[in-house]
Formats: C-alpha cells, structure tokens, sequence
C-alpha cells in the first residue's frame, strides 16, 4: 500500500550519510540506489517508512535508507516487520534480507507470513553465499556447484525463493536483478504499491565470494517474462488457482534462460482487513498515538472483566 | 460444624471434571465463601487420571488440603486412588455400588431415566450428565439453595439453552429423589463479592488496565491459557493477540510492535522461553520496553508440561548472552499478578529494559477467590516516549539516567535507528570504538541503579508475621500460599517473600534477614533462591525446604514440616 501525503512531499534524500561497508562492486549497492530512487519516486514522508533488515551484509541496508530502521536479529527481519506493520498499519513496511537470512535461519517465518498476508514489501538479496562469514553455501547455491569460498562442493538442494513465496501465499512475487537498476526500481515501486505480501528475489552477485554466479553468468541469462507476454495479474480465486501453476512453471526455471519480471500479482484480503473481523476498530483508531492514560490514570477500565468472574 | 470442606472431583482427562469442580466453586463463590482450587491434569486430550481439588472456607484460603470431604470419583481408577484420602466423616459420590460405607448411594439411574422420558431422550444420551448427578448430590448434603447451582448451570451454558435444561431438571430430580443420610454443616460466612480467577485471569485484566495493544505466543502449556483469555476481549478492548510460528516470532514480534509504540508483550513457559533468549538479548541492547509473561512448569526438556516447579528462576535471571539490563517480577498470587503486570510495562518503558514477569503452573491452573482490584490504585507511566514532532533526535541519547527520550516510526523530526550491534547514539554501528563501547555499556547497565533505587519497596519484598520471630521463612511465588496459611497453625515462624529477582533487593532483604534463623521454601531440586540470596547478600540458608514432583505444596504437609523441631539441612516434601 501506498501512504504519501497531500500536497506532495518534496524530493528528498532517502540515504544517510553513513559510510557504506560493502565490498566495491557489490550487488548491493544497485539493491540500495534502487530502493532510494523508488522511495523518491513515491514520495513517501522518510518518518512513516520503516525499514528492517536481519543480519548479514545486505541486512545493512537499514543504515543507509534515511528512514526509520530496525536492524534485527538474524533471521527475523520479515518477523518483526510482519509485527510493525501490524501495530501500525499507516506506516510503509519494507523488509530486506539475505537468502541465508530468509530462507536458512529465517525461513519459518516466509511460511507463516504468506499464511497472514501482511501488507508489506520484503526484499530478497540473493547471492547464493553468506557473505559476512567468509562465504559459506546459503540456501540458494545451486547442487553440486563449488564458488571459490567453499572447501567442499554444495550438497544441498537450492532452495527457489520464488517458488517458496508463491507456496507460502505471497500475493505478490517477483524477481529483478541488482545491475538492472531501472527494472528493480520499477519492481519495488509495484511490490510496495501493491496491497498485500511482496517479495522480490533479487539476483545479487556477491563479487568476493561467489565467482560463479556473476554478472557475467546473469547478464546474458536473464529474460523478463513480461515482456514475453507473462501478465502476472490475477482476476479471481478461480484464476488464482490456475495462475499459481503457471507461476510455479516459470519460477522453476533455471539455466541458460533465467526468468524475470512479476510473476504474480493477487489483490486480496490483507491482514488487517482480517484483524477487523476480530477486532472492529482495528486500523479506524491509529493505536501508536491513541493515549492510553490520562494524567498518569488508565483509560481502559476492567470492571466489567471482574465482574464476570463474580 | 465445619470450618473447611475440601471435595475432589477425579478421573478420566476429558470426562467434564473441571466442569463439575469449577460450577460447585462458583456456587460458593457466590455464596460468599472463599474457595482454592488445584487442577492436576494428565498432559493429554482425553483419557488419563486428573483430578481437581475444591477448598471452602469463610476464612481466607491460600492453599489446597490433602484431606478430602467429598469424592466424586468417574471411574474406578478414581476409587482406587482417592479414597484414602477420604475423611472418616467424608462421602463418596458414585454411581457404582460401593462396598465404602462413606459411599452415598444416589439412585442415578432412576434420575436420569426421569430427565429422559421428560425431554423424550434415551438413557444413553443422559450419560454425560452424570456429573451433575453427583454434584447436586453434594450441593444437597451441604444444603445449597438448589436455584444458586441452576443459575451457575444457566450461565456455563449460556450458548446451549436446552443442554442446561435438562441439567438443571437433573438437579430437581436429585434435590427430590435423594435424601442424604450424611450432610456437612459448613460453617456460615457472610456474603462479600469476589471474584474466582487463575493468575492467567489476573495477568489479563493487569494487562488490559494497563493498556496493552499487542500480545504475542505460540501455544504451551500453561501459558496460552493467558493469550486465549485475551482474545475473547481484544474485540472490546481493541488490541490485537498473534499467534505466531513459533516463539521466536512471538519475541521479535512484541520487539518490533513495542519500538513501533505500543505497550507489548508476550507469555510462555520454560520451552519457549529458551527459544526467545537471544531476542532478549536484543531487546536489553536495544534498549526495547518488551514485557515476558513467563509461566514456570516443571523441567527440563519437556519435563512435565502440566506440572508445577520454580525450577527456572536462576534462568530468568541470567538467560541471554552479553551483559544487559533485566527487571525480574515473581508475584506470589493473583492479587499480585494483577498490579505487578501493570508495575512490568510501567518499569520496562520508564527504564526502557525488558521485564520477565515470573508466574507458575500452580497460579496459572489454580482457580481461587480473589477481592475486586482496585483500580484507584493504578498508575500508567509510559516514561519518555515522544510522539509529537521534534528535531535533533538521537534514539540511544547519552543522558544521566541512561534512558534516551523514546521516538517511535511516524514522529515528525524523529526517525529511529535502532540495533542490535553496538551503536552510538545515532544507532548506527560503524563504529567498534573501544570508548563509545563503555559509554554505551555504562549508559544501559547504569539504568539498574535507577531501578533499584526508584521501584517501591513493596514491589522488591514484603514481610508477613511476627517481626521478633527467630525463624523467617524466605521465599517466592506461588509458594507462599501455603506458607501463609500453615502460619496461621505454626506462630513461631515469619516469612519474607522476596518479589523482585533482579535487581536484587540486597538491602531490603537484609533488613528482615539480618540475625535470623533462614529456612528456605520452593519449588525446585536445589534451592535455587537459596543459593541466590547467599550470592546476593552471605546469608546461610539453615534449611531448604524443596519439592519437586510436580505438585504444589499442601497446607498439612507445610504444616508439619514447619512445626518440626529439628530440621535438616534440606527436606524434601513429596505429598502427592
């Protein structure tokens, strides 16, 4: 969802003015000129953005985006983000995370975040190894391959991100590629507009420690579906069920060709309209500025709670 | 007359005992009387041995007694096991043929075959009421107004009309066919509002007047008790309960949702605690105002899930790793529960720290009669959260009491960075400076100074009985139900109930301690408080008085422990 004020807020400057830490030439920095020109396009107030990040390299990111941030633990970047954006519906939600972060450690939460449907944006660096620890197999390091940091070869499966969050029940799925600065922009501007769960893989060469999966492996592989006559767009709970197979399809593909572009893109209930069945006067009141107390005297009363254990 | 009459309600899990034992507890309830209950459940769905107690009384009762007046016993395994804990005077309630010459004989079959032909049902179909053949049988004995038990009937089955019809045709059935040739002359009281809760009821409504907004668990036993209290009021009270994926999503979750501004907390017990440890580390570098319901049950691994032990209080206070502020609350009751909930979330957003607040399986499963809180006596104190648009704003401020002004996401002028690595006051982590490292140390590590000079007394310890005693009872939790009424029987002994682990209450605790004979009271293998206390202060334990099978404590065997001459170095109880 979309939360920008009237009038307009001014340009301004998404990004602080702390110094980056990543390696030169890393995928990461496209990730974050990225999300800074998407936050600028959409004018979004810099104080009701919130951003959060795990732990790893690209769980940095919340230092470098002038916005509120939530450096977490590791593993539990889309957790809290879920909560924030719960407690808090005006606000804009955007998750990032590493494929080790997400998919090993954190993985749990993908499954249970795609059962609530929380509106919010999460982002997916996908590099393949674990970067801060000198290079290890994430979850997404293909079978069998062997980049130079490993001391043996990957005998995992990879995991497909894509085919997770479509599994999972994120209503909106997509992949873009760091080095293709103007597509990711442009995915993270539809993946935030979008009223639901997001994620975007994001193919991120990890230039230290994977020498296998590079910008010269991606470059002439990546195709966008969309412009291959894909249209992502869901009409109803019928065409959902047929899309969802369609998408699994083209998500599972892998290797000379790699695909692209959104893959789904379903409007339903979100969880705060699920909250309201609960809980009537969710999202009507804004929780965060409503006072609970009144000259230091609670403004909830709990007689009528005594009482109906008397 | 009586002064106090205990009826027991035994046998298969999942055969209606708690509904038997809870609607005669409400019945006195309202007559005005005092009522304690314990529940010892089989960790199963249906099936297994449980049992639930119910003690009446006109005076105050904090505690179940091993002496059983009344046995309503649902299967045979229930005779076996139970009756010899009956009382000479005592009556078994059965439908078998007894050859217990305590054994009421009720005639079941004629009663319930009256209630079916009235309501064109078969005998089959009646068995179920079973229970409430045997619960007007002792509400006649005792000689209830039969009215008061059909009301109470009425409400449990508020949303199935006719189910409580033909309950309730039941108890005129027994209140006529059924004269009791044995009857229990309980001595009168004098009506006085209470209510009948369990700690999870007391942390709830603590909770709710306290302006919760978010509440996170994932389900265990016997903490979620709590969080589907607070579900059946979210509605009311407009706050919302996530049940989570696991309990680290539960911890995180209230993380995040407090440092987006809402008072938040979650509840669990041993096995979900470990699971949430490393967040509150974070939650203690993060400086996050995160409250931890933590519902103690006996360990470890999955030890006994519905069963009670104080055997994590050394773990509450240490578990996280790294150094960090922590208060620790162990209320002693549900009159306690209540307003130490409200004292956590005042504490943690005031010092901006996390708070565990301590309970047990004992207050969690054990209903009793508690006064209505009163609620002049509650204070919000939400410390120095900003929510009006500011400038300048540094989230981990170096101030002299450690604690920065608060912003939260949506404050004009005041974006929050907040992490988990060492940061400077800005919350960024680019540095490892080694003297931006003490600074920060000292800045949240000073925040205990504060506490333990700001929270009241009251809150760190409290003392019962004779000030001059020699002997003083040094305990905590739930225990001190018992302690205090075998106190009312052994008059030699004080008690000093220590209230708040952490910090711990040095000074307070040697004002009533210094001189005297310390005997120790808990719920664990090894004394756990005790070695605490000689850490914190030197003092010698004289005796630890442990138990550790997974029952709570019983007024008769407190009673004769402490009325013991001599006792040794550590005694075990084991009353089961």
């Amino acid at each position: 969802m979309l939360n920008t004020v009237n009038p307009p807020a001014k340009p301004q400057n998404y990004k602080t003015s702390v110094e980056i830490d990543w390696c030169p030439g890393c995928g990461d920095f496209g990730i974050l000129n990225a999300l800074v020109l998407a936050l600028q396009e959409l004018k979004i107030p810099n104080e009701n953005v919130v951003l959060t990040g795990g732990i790893g390299c690209s769980s940095k990111i919340p230092h470098y985006v002038n916005v509120n941030t939530m450096h977490t633990l590791h593993g539990r970047s889309l957790a809290q983000a879920q909560a924030v954006k719960i407690a808090n519906p005006r606000l804009e939600v955007i998750s990032a995370s590493g494929d080790g972060d997400g998919l090993g450690i954190g993985a749990a939460h993908i499954v249970a975040a795609g059962r609530r449907n929380v509106d919010l944006t999460y982002m997916l660096f996908d590099n393949g190894v674990y970067g801060l620890t000198k290079g290890q197999a994430s979850p997404t390091l293909p079978y069998g391959e062997m980049p130079k940091s490993l001391e043996t070869e990957n005998l995992k499966f990879p995991v497909n991100p894509l085919f997770l969050g479509l599994a999972s029940g994120f209503t909106f799925v997509a992949r873009s590629y760091s080095y293709n600065i103007k597509h990711l922009k442009e995915t993270l501007i539809r993946a935030i507009k979008h009223r639901g769960l997001a994620m975007v893989d994001i193919m991120q060469p990890c230039v230290t420690y994977n020498n296998i999966n590079t910008k010269e492996f991606y470059d002439p592989r990546l195709y966008d579906i969309e412009k291959e006559g894909w249209n992502p767009a869901v009409a109803s709970e019928n065409d959902y069920k047929q899309k969802v197979s369609q998408a699994v399809l083209k998500a599972l593909e892998w290797g000379d060709r790699i695909p692209m572009g959104v893959f789904m893109d379903y409007q339903t209930e979100t969880y705060d309209q699920k909250l309201q069945k609960l809980v009537p006067d969710y999202g009507k009141k804004n929780y965060v500025m409503e006072p609970i107390e009144t000259s230091g005297k609670p403004l909830n009363d709990v007689t009528e709670l005594m009482d109906s254990f008397c | 007359m009586m002064h106090d009459l205990n009826l027991m309600v035994a046998g298969p899990q999942g055969s209606g005992i708690n509904f038997t034992s809870d609607t005669f507890a409400k019945v006195m309830t309202r007559e005005g009387y005092h009522v304690f209950t314990n529940a010892e459940l089989f960790s199963t769905i249906k099936g297994d041995h449980s049992y639930f107690r119910v003690r009446v009384c006109k005076d105050m009762i904090r505690s179940y007694s091993e002496r059983i007046d009344i046995l309503i016993p649902l299967d045979a395994k229930s005779v076996i096991l139970h009756t010899k804990e009956l009382s000479k005077e005592g009556v078994i309630i059965s439908e078998e043929n007894l050859s217990d010459q305590r054994h009421a004989s009720i005639p079941y079959r004629e009663i319930l075959q009256a209630v079916a032909t009235k309501f064109g049902k078969s005998l089959a179909e009646l068995n179920v009421m079973k229970n409430t053949v045997a619960l007007a049988g002792a509400s006649k004995m005792i000689g209830l107004d039969k009215e008061k038990l059909k009301k109470v009937i009425s409400e449990n089955f508020e949303s199935k009309p006719n189910i409580a019809e033909m309950n309730n045709a039941v108890v005129d059935e027994v209140y006529a066919e059924f004269t009791p040739t044995h009857t229990f002359d309980l001595e009168a009281t004098v009506y006085k509002k209470r209510m009948f809760i369990n700690a999870t009821h007391a942390v709830g409504m603590g909770k709710v007047e306290a302006g919760l907004r978010f509440q996170s668990y994932y389900p265990i036993t016997p903490a979620s008790d709590e969080s589907n209290y607070l579900e059946t009021v979210m509605g009311k009270y407009d706050f919302i309960v996530e049940q989570t994926e696991d309990e680290i999503a539960a911890i995180n979750m209230a993380i995040a949702a407090a440092n987006t501004g809402l008072r938040s907390a979650t509840s669990t017990s041993g096995p979900g605690f470990s699971l949430m440890v490393e967040a509150l580390s974070y939650a203690g570098m993060t400086e996050t105002p995160v409250v931890i319901f933590y519902y103690q049950r006996a360990g470890p691994a999955t030890g006994m899930p519905t069963r009670h032990e104080q055997g994590d209080l050394r773990y509450a206070i240490s578990a996280g790793h790294g150094e960090f502020p922590r208060v620790v609350i162990a209320p002693g009751d549900h009159k306690e529960a209540f307003y130490d909930t409200i004292d956590a979330f005042n504490i943690a957003e005031k010092y901006q720290l996390p708070v565990i607040v301590l309970l047990d399986k004992a207050m969690a499963m054990s209903n009793y009669t508690v006064d209505p809180f009163d609620l002049s006596k509650v204070t919000i104190n939400r410390g120095k959260l900003i929510l009006n648009e500011t400038s300048d704003y540094l989230r981990y401020r170096l101030t002299d009491d450690g604690v920065s002004p608060r912003s939260v996401p949506g404050v004009k002028g005041a974006l929050i960075t907040i992490a988990g690595d060492e940061h400077e006051e800005d919350g960024h982590i680019f540095t490892e400076d080694a003297d931006n490292r003490v600074r920060m140390m000292d800045k949240r590590m000073h925040k205990m100074k504060f506490v333990h000079e700001e929270v009241p007394s009251d809150t760190k310890v409290k003392f019962y009985g004779i000030p001059t005693n020699k002997k003083v009872i040094v305990s905590w939790g739930s225990v001190k139900g018992p302690i205090l009424d075998a106190m009312e029987i052994v008059k030699d002994v004080s008690m000093l109930q220590i209230r708040m682990m952490e910090p711990f209450p040095v000074e307070e605790v040697m004002k009533f301690l210094k001189g005297k004979r310390i005997i120790t009271v808990e719920q664990n293998y090894s004394g756990q408080l005790a070695d605490l206390l000689r850490e914190k202060t030197g003092l010698e334990t004289t005796s630890r008085i442990v138990k550790f099978n997974g029952r709570p404590i019983a007024f008769e065997e407190m009673v004769e422990v402490l009325s013991r001459k001599k006792l040794k170095e550590r005694e075990v109880l084991t009353y089961a």
